[in-house]
């Protein structure tokens, strides 16, 4: 070891090496404040979602979602590339093949199921374990760690809702005999699938995560979750057709799945496969617009207003 | 005595629930060191500390740390330890990503709180099982890695909420050397809430005593527990000769079941009970200095003055 100190010689270079202080050590740096915090939250967010840093059961859930919902995209692909293929061009738009706008709607049972089993995961583990009576003695508000958890799982639920449309975008341009020319005719759908899955992505995961601020308990936010789309939509369809008229189009508006799937045809202009028997799809575009923010505004509120105050 | 300024300063503190008074017009000081909250269950050491936390807003009074209002600063909170006593480690993440995470929520950049994270692993003890899921730990461990997310980030003062609850024998000795170490060899002052004397003893320079919700005791932990030494008597026969003898010379004593027990004992006492033996011609089975329960301390002190200052 090389000493250097005063009137002491400095031994062979050979001997040389390297004192490590790798004990507590005080810190003098820079402290980021709020808003590291509040993405520190988000991380972690994303993180709990995709089960990252977790064990591998934590990762089965997302993950078989993810590919479940990108083996629907590619088999649609497939399947408009193959009548492409054999019935010449354009023949998979004159078979009028499910498309982009018709994706969501196709998808929009896994949709929720994922928002359903995963979303609870981010707001009911740190309640059960405690961990949240830690975050909120650091620099970071009720406020602070509900938004950047909701903002967490929108974020992922957004990429999941993206990453197949992409797959089918891809695949349905070179599928075409001449991409190019499919780009050119189709690159519309591609801001308007970003758009909708946005709107797709914003209320379930409001729903979900204001469910989630009820229970303690992951599997009771779930199971309520999945049984109220399950229940909501052959209900709201039944009494829809029964009551008829404008009574049975307002009734057909709350069925909850369908709420963001008007949404995608508005931003589409097309009545996708999943509306077209619903009888709220003549309603003013405008209605069904709203009808959408009122349902995913008014969840955000109550479940900002339930961590608002929140504390150990 | 204390140096520099007051760390944590509380004025009147008041704090009512409804019909509960959880704190009664308090006042005290803590400077630098470490110092022990001890009372009974629902004495108001929890709210004290939430209040001092910032998390709950007191109903008169004013609560400043740090140099600023704890109830309107959330900032301050980054300067600011926390060791819960209840569980509430996540129990999926190893202690590494854990501790890394609660210091970037403190607002570290990513890559200095991955180095802290591993220092202080490595300080609590618990370097070598720093990626094993927290679920999987022992009850002194799980204690250690909530000493350590209360540390990682290099707070100016920590709070330590019953730091030494669940743990055996060995476990405890260890955790309060932890929390001396904290203060003498990292400069972290400490606020540790306590029921158990002995810990405090142990590990403060001052005490802060309250009992329903009233301050009772503030000063320095060496006085304190001279104040509330006592030294238990036993004798095979003749103890009423004895508690005469000891009367005689001015010795306060009290029967204790089969035993007596003598007040405050000094030097000069221990001369009065060998010279009040020789007479009373009793013989001794067992002496031995005890302390009094803090439940006959809070008796003892329940007229005091509710207004104290940390010296």
């Amino acid at each position: 070891m090389t000493i250097h100190s005063a009137g002491l010689a400095a031994p062979p270079a050979a001997h040389t090496g390297t004192v490590f202080d790798i004990g507590y050590r005080g810190y003098t740096g820079v402290r980021e404040g709020r808003n590291r915090s509040r993405l520190a939250i988000f991380k972690d967010g994303v993180r709990i979602a995709m089960g990252f840093g977790r064990g591998g059961r934590a990762k089965i859930l997302p993950w078989a979602f993810i590919a479940l919902l990108s083996l629907i995209s590619l088999i649609m692909a497939m399947i408009a590339g193959a009548a492409e293929r054999l019935g010449g061009p354009g023949a998979a738009e004159k078979m009028n093949l499910p498309s982009h706008g018709d994706f969501y709607g196709i998808a929009s049972i896994i949709l929720f199921l994922f928002a359903a089993v995963v979303a609870p995961e981010l707001l009911c583990r740190d309640r059960r374990e405690g961990t949240i009576n830690l975050y909120l003695v650091r620099p970071l508000t009720g406020t602070d760690y509900v938004f950047s958890r909701w903002a967490a799982f929108t974020a992922v639920m957004t990429l999941t809702a993206w990453l197949p449309q992409v797959i089918l975008f891809l695949g349905l341009s070179m599928g075409d005999p001449v991409p190019v020319v499919y780009l050119r005719n189709h690159w519309l759908d591609f801001p308007r699938f970003l758009a909708a899955g946005v709107a797709m992505a914003a209320y379930t995961t409001t729903l979900a995560m204001l469910i989630a601020s009820f229970t303690n308990r992951r599997a009771y936010a779930s199971v309520f979750l999945i049984g109220l789309f399950v229940i909501t939509t052959p209900f709201t369809v039944g009494l829809a057709e029964e009551i008829g008229g404008a009574a049975g189009q307002w009734v057909s508006m709350f069925n909850l799945t369908n709420i963001p799937l008007h949404v995608n045809d508005v931003i589409f202009g097309e009545v996708s496969e999943m509306t077209e028997d619903a009888p709220a799809r003549t309603l003013p575009a405008a209605v069904r617009v709203g009808w959408y923010f009122l349902w995913t505004l008014i969840p955000a509120g109550v479940l900002w207003w339930r961590y608002r105050r929140l504390s150990p | 005595m204390p140096s520099g300024p007051a760390l944590l300063e509380v004025e009147h503190l008041t704090k009512e629930y409804r019909n509960v008074v959880a704190l009664n017009d308090i006042s005290f000081s803590i400077f630098d060191g470490v110092t022990g909250i001890l009372g009974e269950n629902g004495a108001g050491k929890s709210t004290a500390i939430k209040i001092l936390l910032g998390l709950v807003r007191p109903t008169s009074g004013s609560a400043m740390v740090l140099g600023e209002n704890a109830s309107e600063s959330i900032g301050v909170r980054a300067r600011l330890g926390y060791m819960p006593e209840h569980d509430c480690l996540p129990s999926q993440v190893s202690a590494a990503e854990f501790l890394t995470h609660m210091a970037e929520l403190s607002g570290l950049p990513p890559s200095v709180a991955r180095t802290r994270a591993a220092d202080t692993l490595r300080h609590t003890g618990l370097f070598e099982e720093r990626y094993r899921a927290i679920g999987g730990y022992s009850t002194g461990m799980k204690q250690r890695v909530k000493l350590g997310q209360a540390l990682v980030h290099d707070p100016a003062f920590v709070f330590l909420d019953e730091p030494t609850a669940g743990l055996d024998p060995l476990g405890r000795e260890e955790m309060l050397d932890l929390v001396r170490k904290t203060h003498q060899e990292f400069g972290i002052s400490v606020l540790l809430s306590s029921h158990l004397m002995a810990d405090v003893e142990r590990t403060c320079d001052r005490i802060i005593v309250l009992q329903g919700g009233r301050l009772v005791h503030a000063g320095d932990v060496g006085q304190f527990t001279k104040e509330t030494e006592t030294v238990f008597i036993e004798v095979d026969t003749n103890r009423e000769r004895l508690v005469a003898a000891l009367e005689l010379r001015g010795v306060g004593v009290s029967a204790d079941g089969g035993g007596l027990t003598i007040e405050g004992p000094d030097e000069s006492v221990y001369d009065h009970i060998r010279d009040a033996l020789v007479e009373s011609q009793a013989p001794l089975r067992r002496m031995a200095p005890r302390r009094r329960a803090l439940a006959e301390l809070f008796e003892r002190d329940a007229s005091a003055s509710p207004d104290g200052r940390i010296a």
